[in-house]
């Protein structure tokens, strides 16, 4: 029971860290209506930028959190401005290509610049933990897990309590009737942009204090959002957080009660996209809205 | 996508010219002559280079293939992985290359079927998805398999093709992409073409039309993904030696697709220049960079959608696009 519980609470931490790279996938392609292939390469920024903090400066990379994700916003931005933006009316198959292309570059290009090595960031709180009776939880996966929890109801709240949050959820909704209503469709774009590269540089200074930071880390978070928002179902961005923990939960109950699950965990996972998409394909009408 | 949807097939049809082969006969014409030329010390190192842009050529090709029929897939690496396992375990098995390759390839093309029947409702996004995602289950099952099946995440040893002969295997990858250079003329000069462009186009229209859309689209599965599978045994007949992060790699899906959109999408000629271009400025990079030469990939690709959608093989076609040789 104590092993079952255990698992329980793993899987919920995990999936704090899910929830906010989605929200930030499901922001782009919903409002924007771009899926960002390069996604996870803004994440590995965000990490990375962590680890520089850290390493050269002393900054705590829950201290530098702001700063990096005021900067990679300003990244994805100037992203949306020099390539996005060209591509909107192109068909989707372009779109995508751009943004897969992109990803390539930004990846390829920390290879060539960080190598391929992984790097851990050391902090003084990293070997705590917090324990409630018979379970224990890891400190920096506490914090994470309370910081993902603010930041999305920060999102949540900026959503459904602003101007920006509603000009966002109008454009997501019809593209062309927010215009007529004198919306500034394009600023909306970029700002959607840059908050959704920005939450995934947020994932990715959790990440590098959890995990670590290379060039290649990017990846297998980006693949877990795709299956999130697909399984939550386009533009629904409360679905991204219930699809979170469904993954974070199987994922974890997998490692623990599949003999040797470190190996077949990504295949659970990647099974489940897959079979989330074609199950989905069957039933008609989500497709048909989305594309 | 845009501009060649509106013309009607039966004009393009028409403009079909025998002339319009020639660039594609130069090419394999000096592909030809390569290994006979005097190429000095560097001989078996040039050959290699060479062995491997004739794999790309198959590869970015085959893909293109499938691409004609609107199926944007990120599943050539598994085909590419499954050509490559499924030649070494044949050879393994004891029947000899000429056996085992296009067995292979009808292996792939079969698990292909199965993969184009489940994913025939999804488009755009969501089939790139899926079959990305296929690719991953298939490599992570072959990676957790016991060893004594495939060598597991260790990998296998493959015999060399033609017990190494760098000039004859040279020459097998060039009758190979010279053959998938046929099939790709083929499906353009039949019916195939106006089925498979009618697909990409619109798929309810084409079905309103009477095309089968079912039937074509595994059609384009079946003969893209044996030929992929093709390309991946003639790689594991090169290297000697798999394992699945490699060949099961993302890597190979990208390769190809980016070569062909960089080359001229939906032609014969464009991917295997793309892949010729590509492959060679690969090599100078690999040699000068240690990590990260795939950035001109993405480079590449991101630069041929701002600024050439047509690929190189528009920049002398002006004009027409999406039926192009």
């Amino acid at each position: 029971m104590e092993l079952f519980l255990q698992t329980l609470i793993n899987g919920l931490l995990q999936s704090g860290i899910y929830a906010l790279v989605a929200s930030g996938l499901a922001l782009a392609v919903g409002v924007v209506g771009i899926v960002n292939f390069a996604h996870g390469e803004y994440l590995m920024i965000g990490a990375f930028l962590a680890w520089a903090g850290s390493a050269y400066f002393g900054i705590d990379p829950l201290l530098a959190l702001p700063l990096v994700a005021l900067a990679v916003f300003g990244v994805g931005a100037l992203t949306y401005r020099v390539s996005i933006r060209h591509v909107l009316l192109a068909p989707e198959l372009n779109q995508m290509l751009l943004t897969f292309g992109l990803g390539i570059l930004l990846q390829n290009l920390a290879l060539m610049i960080m190598g391929g090595n992984t790097r851990t960031v050391s902090t003084p709180y990293q070997a705590s933990s917090l324990s409630l009776g018979e379970l224990s939880v890891g400190g920096p996966k506490a914090i994470a897990f309370g910081l993902a929890v603010l930041i999305l109801g920060a999102l949540y709240g900026v959503l459904y309590r602003t101007t920006l949050g509603r000009q966002m959820r109008a454009v997501a909704q019809n593209r062309r009737g927010a215009q007529l209503i004198g919306i500034d469709v394009d600023r909306v774009y970029l700002l959607a942009f840059g908050v959704s590269c920005a939450l995934a540089a947020v994932a990715g200074v959790l990440v590098s204090v959890l995990l670590f930071a290379s060039p290649t880390v990017g990846l297998v978070f980006a693949l877990k959002a795709f299956a999130i928002i697909v399984m939550a179902g386009l533009g629904n961005l409360t679905g991204v957080l219930w699809a979170s923990v469904i993954l974070g939960l199987s994922e974890a109950l997998v490692q623990t009660y599949v003999p040797g699950g470190g190996g077949w965990s990504d295949a659970v996972f990647f099974l489940m996209i897959f079979g989330t998409l074609v199950w989905r394909s069957y039933q008609g009408a989500f497709f048909r809205r989305a594309t | 996508m845009s501009a060649a949807a509106s013309m009607p097939a039966s004009r393009r049809a028409a403009e079909f010219r025998w002339t319009k082969l020639l660039p594609l006969a130069l090419f394999f014409a000096l592909a030809l002559a390569f290994p006979f030329l005097p190429l000095g010390d560097r001989r078996e190192f040039l050959l290699q280079i060479g062995f491997f842009t004739l794999v790309a050529g198959i590869l970015a090709l085959s893909w293109d293939i499938l691409a004609r029929s609107g199926q944007v897939s990120l599943a050539h690496a598994a085909f590419y992985g499954l050509g490559a396992y499924g030649s070494a375990l044949l050879l393994r098995a004891g029947l000899p290359w000429g056996l085992a390759l296009p067995l292979a390839a009808l292996l792939a093309g079969g698990v292909s079927l199965i993969l184009g029947a489940v994913t025939m409702r999804l488009s755009g996004m969501y089939f790139a998805i899926a079959t990305l995602a296929f690719t991953e289950v298939l490599r992570t099952v072959i990676q957790n398999l016991p060893e004594s099946v495939a060598g597991g995440a260790n990998g296998m040893l493959v015999p060399a093709l033609l017990g190494g002969n760098s000039r004859g295997q040279y020459l097998v990858a060039l009758s190979l992409l010279g053959l998938t250079a046929l099939v790709s003329l083929a499906v353009r000069l039949t019916r195939l073409h106006h089925a498979f462009a009618a697909i990409r186009q619109g798929e309810e229209t084409a079905r309103v039309l009477g095309v089968s859309v079912v039937r074509y689209k595994l059609a384009a599965f079946f003969i893209s993904s044996a030929l992929a599978a093709l390309a991946g045994g003639l790689y594991a007949g090169k290297t000697f030696f798999i394992n699945p992060l490699e060949t099961f790699s993302l890597a190979n899906s990208i390769a190809p697709l980016t070569t062909s959109i960089f080359g001229g999408l939906y032609t014969t000629l464009g991917p295997i220049l793309g892949a010729t271009v590509l492959r060679v400025a690969e090599e100078l990079l690999h040699n000068s960079v240690k990590n990260g030469y795939l950035v001109v990939y993405g480079l590449v690709l991101m630069l041929s959608i701002l600024w050439l959608p047509r690929g190189i093989v528009g920049l002398w076609r002006r004009g027409r696009h999406g039926g192009d040789l």
